[in-house]
């Protein structure tokens, strides 16, 4: 036996498990799943019900839900909010904590922790908090009296519940974003800034000249993470929304901060039309594939070789 | 060189296949087994007890399971998993019609067994009896008698629209001196849509209709819509809204809901004889009982009693002899019959069982289907579907006051004609 040979023997002897642990729980699923948002199939021991292929008919009748579109809509909404709001912030941080600060190491474990937190339990504290804490704040202080109208509470009204939302979501996944940012930070050269101090750079203009392009490949991960994360959000919205209130959308009230994870979700266990909401998750990969190619190739450009 | 590889990767697949498939052989062991799993999570220590009481007494092996509450998955959803997965328990829990027609081709015949004769709720089809009743429950409106008598208001006068209005604007004057947020404890917010578009909703099917009666339903699935009727309940929806406390009603969870009638916060409540435990977790005190709902002008004298669910057996189980003598032991055992009244503080459905439950909410429900004075439950005649993702939201809209009653009757009248 040559060493080629023998190179390639234990090349795949030691990537067989791994090949196989990958076809069983990720391709062959994947296949049996587009394969049934092709037929009826219910999951369900209905008499008389035979497995039948039914062609595009669940893609059709997806696109033709009014409670799909607007979960649609609203998930591409909250999506460029959440990117905005968790990139800014956990930027903002990442620059606080990688400045000459007493115990910035403490305060970087405390922006990271929310992230160890599961989704579930963070919406049920902060809903105990928008719908308890935050209405006692406004009884006790005079000036916040409106937090305590129960005709304003934050969680009663379709518009602060997304933001609301949206506020959870960037404590629980800012800390997260922040690490990858203080690496890339950390390793911008110092004599970079040095210089530019030198030529009379102030803050503002050596973060828009010398940071920004220098940390760029990161911006490039953050922003799919936070695409990919803030589109399959699910946990907090059940937990925290649980898809109310309601709103009207085309003439029907349906539920308003029911995001397209969950709608699916929906579609499944509580519409019971297992193959329909097959048939949305396809839709719903390829038009995240799509937008994070589009994400990915757009921030790539922006990319400077050192 | 390629069959080399080809022989390891073989290895690979076989050795990994073998290694899970070995799971699934030493499942069933001597003497039979039975799976069950039902959707009362509040009663999983008392079940887990029993069914190792009832293990040991039979020599049989008993896996309980309980799923549900607010936040984790229903056992409709858990059962799709477990069927998908070809787990299907031995016995399971139907609501209704449409979850029968669900697991139509799975569920066994059960109109030979011997409780069967001692019930009067189990759930039939074509005459064939299928399921085993749970227990009896039921709902009105719970009220605070202490406070009630305070106020100078009999219970029994709650009958009607106007009696309840009258009631409660007296009672909304005299908060402070009761010491109550509000007057009735009622929920409509996302997590509590079976509080609207369930029990609520039942109102306008069933309330002031001969029991077992299906007529007020039938017409609303066959798109037409009683302007009438519809009318009268949406003034008692509007009227639980006004005098509901507005954080409970569109925020609120089980919980808080619940919290504030036995916290002596609220003088109404509107749930169940479900809620008994949570009565005595509070250590609520005062005397409760039911009143009906006052959702017409003419008198309605009786509350919503019916079985909420029913025992059904899966007959493709290999288990189904271990899964009748199950059912069986629960009804006629004195075991069984301790755990289904003392430790679960359910209201038996069956003839033959002479204990009574302890809560004062159980008691009453028991009291009013003792007189006969009972109507049904028709609100699984709508789809899970229907209630949950299109009357849910209408009712939160209402609350939320995004919509007033004139839209509310619209929407509603919408649903039923393009259902």
């Amino acid at each position: 036996m040559t060493d080629k040979l023998e190179n390639r023997i234990v090349f795949w002897t030691f990537l067989s498990p791994i090949i196989f642990a990958f076809l069983m729980v990720v391709i062959i699923p994947f296949l049996i799943g587009a394969f049934y948002s092709f037929t009826n199939w219910s999951s369900a021991a209905r008499a008389n019900e035979v497995l039948e292929f039914v062609g595009f008919k669940n893609f059709t009748d997806s696109f033709a839900d009014p409670s799909f579109n607007y979960s649609f809509i609203l998930t591409i909404i909250y999506t460029v909010i959440n990117m905005l709001a968790i990139n800014i912030t956990a930027f903002l941080l990442a620059i606080f904590v990688t400045s000459k600060l007493k115990f910035r190491n403490i305060y970087r474990v405390g922006f990271f922790i929310p992230n160890l937190i599961g989704g579930l339990i963070l919406g049920y504290i902060w809903q105990f908090i928008f719908n308890n804490a935050i209405p006692s704040l406004g009884e006790i202080v005079p000036a916040l009296s409106f937090l305590a109208d129960p005709r304003k509470l934050i969680l009663a009204n379709r518009n602060s519940a997304v933001l609301a939302l949206v506020a959870v979501g960037t404590w629980q996944y800012a800390g997260y974003i922040m690490m990858i940012y203080v690496a890339a930070l950390e390793s911008v050269p110092a004599e970079l800034h040095e210089a530019a101090r030198i030529d009379g750079a102030n803050v503002g203009e050596r973060i828009r000249h010398i940071t920004i392009p220098m940390i760029a490949q990161a911006f490039t991960i953050t922003m799919f993470l936070t695409l990919v994360q803030s589109f399959k959000q699910f946990d907090v919205n059940v937990s925290l929304t649980a898809g109310g209130p309601s709103a009207m959308f085309m003439g029907i009230p349906l539920f308003g901060t029911e995001l397209l994870a969950l709608n699916i979700y929906n579609t499944a266990f509580v519409k019971l039309n297992m193959a329909m909401a097959q048939a949305q998750a396809v839709i719903f990969f390829l038009v995240l594939i799509v937008i994070s190619m589009i994400q990915v190739s757009v921030n790539k450009r922006k990319e400077v070789e050192m | 060189m390629k069959r080399i590889l080809t022989v390891l990767l073989i290895l690979a697949v076989a050795t990994t296949a073998f290694a899970s498939g070995s799971q699934e052989s030493d499942m069933s062991k001597d003497g039979g087994s039975v799976t069950l799993i039902q959707n009362k999570p509040e009663i999983d220590p008392q079940l887990q007890a029993y069914g190792a009481l009832w293990a040991e007494k039979t020599g049989n092996e008993a896996i309980m399971k309980s799923v549900g509450g607010s936040s984790s998955i229903t056992l409709g959803q858990q059962l799709r998993a477990d069927y998908a997965a070809g787990e299907m328990p031995d016995i399971f829990i139907i609501a209704g019609i449409e979850d029968y027609k669900e697991w139509e081709s799975l569920i066994l015949d059960m109109s030979g067994e011997a409780w069967a004769k001692e019930t009067s709720v189990a759930f039939k089809v074509d005459g064939k009896t299928v399921g085993c009743p749970v227990a009896v429950e039921g709902w009105g409106m719970a009220y605070n008698k202490d406070m009630l008598d305070k106020a100078g208001i009999d219970p029994a006068s709650l009958t009607n629209y106007a009696a309840y209005k009258a009631a409660f604007e007296k009672l909304d004057g005299m908060k402070a001196e009761l010491g109550v947020d509000s007057v009735v404890s009622m929920a409509a917010g996302p997590e509590m849509g079976w509080v609207t578009a369930h029990h609520n909703f039942n109102s306008l099917l069933s309330n002031g209709m001969a029991y077992g009666d299906q007529s007020a339903a039938q017409t609303l699935l066959d798109g037409k819509v009683d302007a009438k009727r519809l009318g009268e309940y949406a003034d008692w929806v509007e009227l639980l809204f006004m005098y509901a406390d507005t954080a409970v009603l569109t925020t609120g969870n089980y919980d808080s809901q619940v919290g504030a009638f036995a916290n002596s916060k609220a003088v109404f409540l509107h749930q169940g004889n479900w809620t008994d435990p949570n009565m005595a977790q509070a250590n609520a005190t005062f005397k409760m009982g039911f009143a009906p709902h006052g959702s017409m002008a003419a008198d309605t004298d009786g509350i919503f009693v019916s079985a909420p669910s029913y025992y059904v057996i899966n007959k493709e189980s290999k288990n189904v002899e271990t899964a009748k003598q199950f059912l069986n032991d629960l009804v006629f055992t004195a075991e069984g019959q301790n755990f289904m009244v003392n430790e679960a503080g359910m209201i038996p459905a069956f003839a033959n069982v002479s204990l009574n439950p302890k809560g004062q909410l159980s008691k009453s429900v028991q009291e009013w289907s003792a007189k006969g004075k009972v109507y049904s439950w028709n609100q699984y005649l709508f789809s899970g579907d229907f209630r949950d993702q299109t009357l849910a939201p209408i009712y939160n809209q209402f609350a939320n006051g995004a919509v007033d009653k004139a839209q509310f009757v619209e929407l509603m009248t919408a649903a039923f004609q393009n259902r």
